[in-house]
C-alpha cells in the first residue's frame, strides 16, 4: 500500500467486515490496484475469522445422555427435598424444646439471684436504720426518764421492775 | 436413556423440565462452551444451570422467561468457573502457563486446532465488555436482543461492540 493510500486502511477494513463499500472508496479502488488487492485480502481474512468464530462456541455438543443426567439430578434433588421435611420438623421441635428449657432456666436463675440480692440489700438498709442515732437525741433526754425507768407501772410491783440499761434501749 | 427420562418425567409431569431442557440444552451448552472452551466443564455448568432452574417452578412454566433466565445464569456460572480455573492454574502451574496450549474440542484438523487455539487466546485478550458480547453472539439462536438481555445492555450496543470486537480480532489474526 502506498503512503497516499494510508488513509484508506480503516475504510478497507470496515468494508471487509461489513461487506459494503462506500462510494469514495469504490472510486479509489478503481484507480488503485494495491488497495483492491488489500481489500480482497481483508475480505478473505474476515471470511476465515467468521468461519472460525462459531467453532469457539459450537465446536462441541453436549453428550447424548446430558438430558437424562439433568432430569435424574433434578429428580434426586426433589427426592432429597421430599425426604427433608421430617428432618426439618424434628430439628425445629428439638430446637424449640431447647429454647424453652433455656428460657425457663434463665428466668429461674434471674429470679433467685434477684431475691438474694434484694434481701441482702434490704437487711443492710434495715441494719443501718436501726443503728442510726440522731445527733440531737441527747438533747431530748428528760429528767423524768430515770423515774420512768425505775418506777413500776400500774399493777406492777417494785420487785418486777426490770433494770434497763442504755444498751437495751 | 429415553426410558429413564420418561420415568423421571412421569414422576413429576407438572414441572416440564425435560421439555425445557430439550428446548434450551444446545444453546445453554454453547454459551458455557464459548466461555470455558472445554466440553466437560461446559456440561457441568449447563447441568448446574438447569438444576437451579428446577428450584424455580414458576420459571419452568414460562418458556420465554425460562430462556432469558437460563441464558443469564449459565453465562455467570461459566464466568465464575473460568475465574476459579484461572486462579487454580495461576497457583498450581504458573511456570508453564504461557507454554501450555489450551485444548479445544471439536476442531476438525491440526491446523484448525492451532487457529482456534490462537483465536481463543486473542478473544481472551479482548477487553471484558467486548469479549462477553462476542462469546454470547457466536452462540446459535442468540440474537443481539438475547445477548443484550444477558448483559443488561441495549441491542444496538451489542451490535456496536460486536463490530469493534471483530475489527480487533481481524487485526490480531493477521
Amino acid at each position: 500500500m502506498k503512503n497516499a493510500c494510508e488513509r484508506w486502511k480503516d475504510p478497507l477494513r470496515e468494508a471487509a467486515l461489513t461487506g459494503t463499500t462506500p462510494r469514495d472508496l469504490e472510486e479509489h479502488l478503481r484507480s488503485c490496484a494495491k488497495c483492491s488487492a488489500e481489500l480482497d485480502e481483508e475480505r478473505a481474512r474476515a471470511a476465515r475469522l467468521d468461519a472460525l468464530l462459531p467453532l469457539v462456541a459450537r465446536g462441541a455438543e453436549p453428550s447424548a445422555d446430558f438430558r437424562a443426567r439433568v432430569v435424574a439430578g433434578a429428580e434426586a434433588a426433589r427426592e432429597g427435598k421430599r425426604a427433608r421435611p421430617w428432618r426439618v420438623w424434628t430439628l425445629a421441635g428439638a430446637g424449640a424444646v431447647v429454647a424453652v428449657v433455656l428460657v425457663i432456666g434463665v428466668v429461674m436463675y434471674r429470679r433467685t439471684t434477684q431475691t438474694i440480692s434484694f434481701s441482702v440489700t434490704e437487711l443492710a438498709a434495715a441494719q443501718k436504720l436501726a443503728e442510726w442515732r440522731a445527733p440531737s437525741d441527747g438533747l431530748l433526754a428528760t429528767p423524768g426518764q430515770e423515774i420512768l425507768r425505775t418506777m413500776p407501772r400500774l399493777g406492777e410491783s417494785y420487785l418486777n421492775v426490770p433494770v434497763k440499761t442504755d444498751e437495751e434501749e | 436413556m429415553s426410558a429413564l427420562i420418561a420415568r423421571a418425567e412421569a414422576r413429576s409431569p407438572e414441572t416440564g423440565l425435560g421439555e425445557r431442557i430439550a428446548e434450551n440444552q444446545r444453546r445453554v451448552f454453547q454459551i458455557a462452551y464459548s466461555v470455558l472452551g472445554n466440553a466437560a466443564d461446559a456440561e457441568d455448568v449447563a447441568q448446574e444451570a438447569f438444576l437451579r432452574a428446577c428450584q424455580k417452578s414458576a420459571l419452568l412454566r414460562d418458556t420465554e422467561k425460562f430462556r432469558g433466565w437460563v441464558n443469564r445464569i449459565v453465562f455467570r456460572l461459566a464466568l465464575n468457573r473460568k475465574r476459579g480455573h484461572w486462579r487454580r492454574l495461576a497457583r498450581d502451574t504458573a511456570w508453564q502457563m504461557n507454554e501450555t496450549p489450551t485444548m479445544v474440542d471439536g476442531a476438525k484438523d491440526a491446523e484448525q486446532q492451532v487457529m482456534l487455539d490462537r483465536l481463543r487466546r486473542e478473544i481472551e485478550r479482548l477487553p471484558g465488555k467486548l469479549r462477553s458480547v462476542l462469546q454470547l453472539s457466536i452462540v446459535e439462536e442468540m440474537e443481539a436482543a438475547d445477548v443484550g438481555a444477558v448483559l443488561g445492555i441495549p441491542a444496538g450496543t451489542v451490535r456496536s461492540r460486536l463490530h469493534t470486537a471483530r475489527k480487533l480480532l481481524l487485526d490480531a489474526m493477521k
